[in-house]
């Protein structure tokens, strides 16, 4: 049994105009001790997805269908009391470092020792103690600072007392939503290093939902790509990275510089992601996807499996032909119906 | 060393105010129209008992010498003598600033205990049938005049049921001069006088607390903290209190300490309509009458009431939020 | 974030306006540039309900006060008379909309002034205090918040100091002073609010301008050569618009209470009609205790509704301000 599996999860939000599909049927599993990671742009449903595991789902968003099991237990059928006891001390969060995820009025240590207290009551102040130190420790920073506030500690600090924070209980599973963003980049490596460290002597799974393509390979196993509520590919890092079957991480791949080659013309991919409220029949990349036909646009691709990835593409055993070879052309990436149609939105 | 200079400089700051308060009194004061003489000096006087009287009250001297005097007095809280009854005005003061107090602290406190949860709870359940009417009942108390709810007050419950007395503080006949204070407030017929100016005093201090709180939490509720705390586990009850009003409640003191000046600056209102002897009413009658010394002395307490407060809101924030520094 | 955008928005497209070449005059683009910011705004207040009911209610209450004679039956500060003997009415008329038949709507005074004359013309004062009072608070107020914002230094200090002893002035009793020493007229009224009242609007525009100056379009503008004013009207005005309507707003509300409050105490103006004075005039006269409810209900009504009004309407720019409340 994996520690965590997802089948066929649908999150909506309710809005005005109707229920906004943000995850529409996603499934994967996570082993013990494994690395995941998540990515895709803005909009994708990544953080959705990672808020429904959590369970800090805002009001207006619930589970249409689908479930969450963690280690065996359906996590949408639990009640709210038994969600509780399951937070933090099983499945924890790192959050961004932005100055507003740690409460600017409690010091460090007391928000710390609440989540002991809250899941452990009756442990004294002598552990607490002893826990807080040796959480700081872990993650690098002088324990001595412990009773300082948010406020007085620097980005990269900040973050580090997050993730002293979210170990705090040693829970089973960590997620680690946009760990890094708002570092600059040798905090980022400073904090990707930490976290690995961290990993081999604490023995947790983690989920790192993030945009940052590279965070996700310098820390994960696997990787999951996310296009518009659904997953476009998912595979070992390796193997996503290096040669994708799925037109989008193709365009993805192509969206980041590398720096190992010579000069080069950044290649966006044209058009917009579809609106969530009512989505497009068929792949929802189809109208940004130079591979893109009429079945495309009316069919739902379903699993595909090659070297050990699934891509959902209806084409993805004619992507080493077809598009591959072209990919670094950027006329290939005006082939498409977005491209075409001056990139209009939906 | 931030800290001290920060209180230095707004100590500085307080007792420039004050001055500058004083000094504008003092011209105000001396531009009005209408003779003060007129009050003190009968026609019946011979002109030496006149102008004795006039020269006893320092009103002949020139402008200049007046305002040192004043300046001097003003330091040593001397406010002179009512030119209408000759007590002293800080004995006028005396009596009639209890009363005040006594009226504003209770609907003050009765006020933002209520607004500051009223608040809380309609932030936190927003767009339900209960936020939306309790914006609205805050907002139509802070539009209709209180003194107009007072006279609504006043008419069905006193003219039409009888359940409250029409005016005053005491009823005629319950002590005498040699009440004490604090013997008199805690007779029921005192509490029967006091329910209805603090109860419409309480429903118009309420909404601003009310309406900020709500505005705070709202702020405070999108912060990504709360997030976490809901990622840990703990209950809604102690995000809704422990966490976001925590936050939410800053901007609250300082409004609060702002507030309770003008609350007693804005006395004069109820005060007249429920006959209230304060010393709000009391400054309006000294006006209306000319009583410079009077009107000037309480004039004086009621700014410094707001300048002082406002001053403790500046500490209290700085107390409050651990972030602010001192620049 | 939304709100960056939408400031910066309207920076912006001021520069974008020159059509195909042509050289619009700087004050007519500056007019556009205000124009256009305003036409925002008005979609986004007219989106609220309260807000379109407030603006109906304003502006049912100036049809009332421009066409005040047509509306009122009577003179409001004539005496009623009864009879040929010509005697002034001593038992007060009671109103006929409920059922007496004394032929006035509302019945009469103790003074034997037609009530629903009075309230029709209650209007005018209560609409000129408000929307004079609030037009110059607003507009000093808004005027000196961006100078000392912008100049910073000894400007802002001296500024501030002038509105930290403002502060320091409880309003009504410094009002009623001054409309003591002035004489109790509606204009000395109006003169004394807006002396006072500014410095609220002045306050938090400085800060919003403060913050405002830092911004890079701001410092792109310095760089270029432009001048102050300028920057001021171009750059900085626009965007601490929607504060100063907001501030606008309120300053009616708070006016209209403020002159009730003094009308109420009796240093209202003796020879104009305001709800205020009504008010006052009935206590005076104790229509309480004679349970003549319809010469002090109404007049407190019509306040109310104006100024929540007021109030709603500015409410609805603070969701323009602070899109996080929306």
């Amino acid at each position: 049994m994996s520690q965590l599996e997802v089948e066929d999860l649908e999150v909506y939000y309710e809005t005005e105009d109707g229920p906004a599909q943000a995850v529409d049927g996603v499934s994967f599993t996570l082993e013990e001790g494994e690395n995941l990671g998540i990515v895709g742009e803005s909009g994708c449903g990544k953080t959705t997805l990672a808020k429904s595991i959590i369970g800090i789902l805002p009001d207006a968003g619930y589970v249409n269908d689908g479930s969450i099991r963690f280690k065996g237990e359906d996590l949408t059928t639990l009640s709210e009391p038994e969600r509780r006891r399951l937070k933090w001390e099983e499945i924890s969060m790192i959050a961004q470092s932005a100055m507003n995820s740690l409460d600017p009025v409690y010091t460090i240590r007391e928000q710390i020792v609440e989540a002991i207290e809250t899941h452990r009551p009756g442990t004294g102040r002598v552990e607490s103690t002893e826990i807080v130190t040796e959480m700081f420790e872990l993650v690098g920073l002088d324990p001595e600072r412990a009773d300082d506030y948010p406020h007085q500690f620097s980005g990269g600090m900040r973050q580090r007392a997050m993730i002293a924070m979210a170990l705090a209980l040693e829970p089973s599973l960590i997620l680690a939503d946009e760990p890094t963003t708002a570092l600059d980049v040798i905090m980022q490596d400073q904090i990707l290093k930490r976290i690995a460290t961290i990993q081999d002597e604490v023995n947790s799974s983690m989920l790192v939902i993030t945009h940052d393509v590279s965070v996700v390979a310098e820390t994960c196993d696997r990787v999951i790509v996310m296009y518009a509520g659904k997953i476009a590919e998912e595979g070992p890092v390796e193997e996503i990275f290096g040669q994708p079957y799925h037109p989008y991480t193709i365009g993805l791949k192509r969206a980041f510089p590398n720096i190992r080659e010579s000069s080069q013309d950044l290649l966006s991919i044209a058009g917009y992601p579809p609106e969530l409220v009512d989505p497009p029949e068929g792949c929802r990349f189809a109208e940004r996807c130079p591979m893109a036909t009429e079945k495309c646009r009316t069919e739902e691709p379903d699993a595909q499996y090659h070297e050990g990835l699934r891509s959902y593409c209806h084409y993805a055993d004619q992507i080493d032909a077809e598009l591959r070879p072209y990919a670094d052309d950027p006329t290939t990436w005006k082939q498409t119906a977005a491209a075409t149609d001056g990139g209009v939105e939906k | 060393m931030g800290k001290a200079s920060f209180v230095l400089r707004r100590t500085l700051q307080l007792v420039v105010t004050l001055w500058a308060v004083g000094t504008v009194l003092f011209g105000l004061f001396r531009l009005m129209p209408g003779d003060p003489t007129s009050y003190v000096v009968s026609s019946q006087m011979t002109q030496e008992a006149r102008q004795r009287l006039i020269e006893s009250y320092g009103l002949n001297d020139p402008l200049h010498v007046q305002y040192i005097r004043f300046l001097e007095n003003l330091v040593a809280l001397n406010f002179g003598q009512s030119f209408h009854s000759n007590q002293p005005v800080t004995d006028v003061i005396a009596t009639y600033l209890p009363n005040t107090l006594v009226l504003m602290l209770t609907a003050f406190i009765i006020a933002y205990v209520l607004g500051i949860t009223l608040g809380v709870l309609s932030g936190w359940y927003r767009g339900s049938r209960f936020e939306r009417t309790t914006v609205v009942t805050a907002l139509t108390a802070r539009s209709v005049p209180t003194f107009y709810v007072g006279l609504i007050v006043l008419w069905i419950f006193g003219a039409t049921f009888n359940v409250i007395p029409m005016s005053g503080m005491t009823s005629l006949g319950t002590g005498g001069q040699n009440t004490g204070f604090l013997d008199m407030v805690f007779t029921l017929d005192f509490l029967k006088h006091l329910v209805a100016p603090a109860s419409v005093l309480a429903f118009y201090y309420m909404g601003y607390p009310l309406l900020i709180m709500r505005s705070s939490m709202l702020e405070v509720l999108s912060e990504d903290f709360i997030d976490v705390c809901r990622a840990k586990g703990l209950t809604e009850r102690t995000i809704m209190f422990k966490h976001a009003a925590r936050n939410a409640l800053l901007p609250i003191v300082t409004a609060a300490a702002i507030a309770l000046g003008y609350a007693v600056g804005g006395s004069v209102l109820i005060e007249t309509v429920f006959a209230w002897p304060g010393i709000g009413r009391e400054m309006v009658r000294a006006v209306l009458r000319r009583d410079f010394p009077v009107a000037q002395g309480t004039f004086i307490v009621l700014a410094s009431t707001i300048i002082f407060l406002n001053f403790a809101a500046d500490l209290a924030y700085g107390y409050l939020d651990p972030r602010v520094t001192y620049d | 974030m939304a709100q960056e955008e939408q400031s910066s928005r309207s920076i912006y497209t001021d520069l974008d306006e020159t059509t195909g070449g042509e050289e619009i005059d700087k004050w007519q683009r500056t007019l556009r540039l205000w124009r256009e910011t305003l036409k925002e705004h008005w979609g986004l207040l007219t989106d609220e309900l309260s807000v379109k009911l407030s603006m109906l209610t304003v502006a049912g209450f100036v049809l009332i006060a421009i066409f005040a004679p047509f509306i009122a039956t009577h003179q409001p500060l004539q005496r009623q008379y009864q009879g040929e003997a010509g005697i002034i009415i001593d038992k007060w008329a009671e109103p006929s909309l409920l059922g007496a038949e004394s032929g006035y709507l509302l019945g009469t005074t103790a003074e034997g002034f037609d009530i629903f004359s009075q309230l029709v013309y209650g209007t005018r004062a209560a609409l000129l205090v408000g929307l004079i009072a609030a037009v110059f608070t607003a507009g000093i107020g808004t005027l000196v918040g961006l100078v000392a914002g912008y100049y910073g230094g000894r400007v802002d200090d001296a500024l501030m100091r002038i509105v930290d002893f403002l502060y320091g002035m409880p309003l009504l009793p410094t009002v009623i002073v001054l409309v003591a020493v002035l004489g109790p007229n509606l204009w000395n009224i109006i003169l004394a609010l807006i002396i006072l009242q500014w410095r609220s609007t002045a306050r938090v525009i400085r800060s919003q301008s403060l913050s405002l100056r830092e911004r890079p379009f701001v410092k792109a503008a310095e760089v270029a050569g432009a001048g102050d004013w300028h920057i001021i009207s171009r750059h900085l005005a626009p965007n601490v618009l929607p504060m100063t309507f907001l501030y606008g707003s309120f300053g009616i509300a708070w006016a209209i209470l403020a002159e009730a409050g003094v009308s109420f105490i009796g240093l209202g103006d003796p020879n104009t009609v305001s709800w205020g004075t009504m008010l006052q005039a009935s206590r005076a006269y104790s229509a309480l205790s004679f349970g003549a409810w319809w010469w002090f209900v109404p007049p407190g009504i019509c306040i109310g509704l104006l100024v929540i009004s007021g109030f709603l309407i500015g409410r609805g720019y603070e969701s323009i301000t602070n899109p996080k409340l929306q």
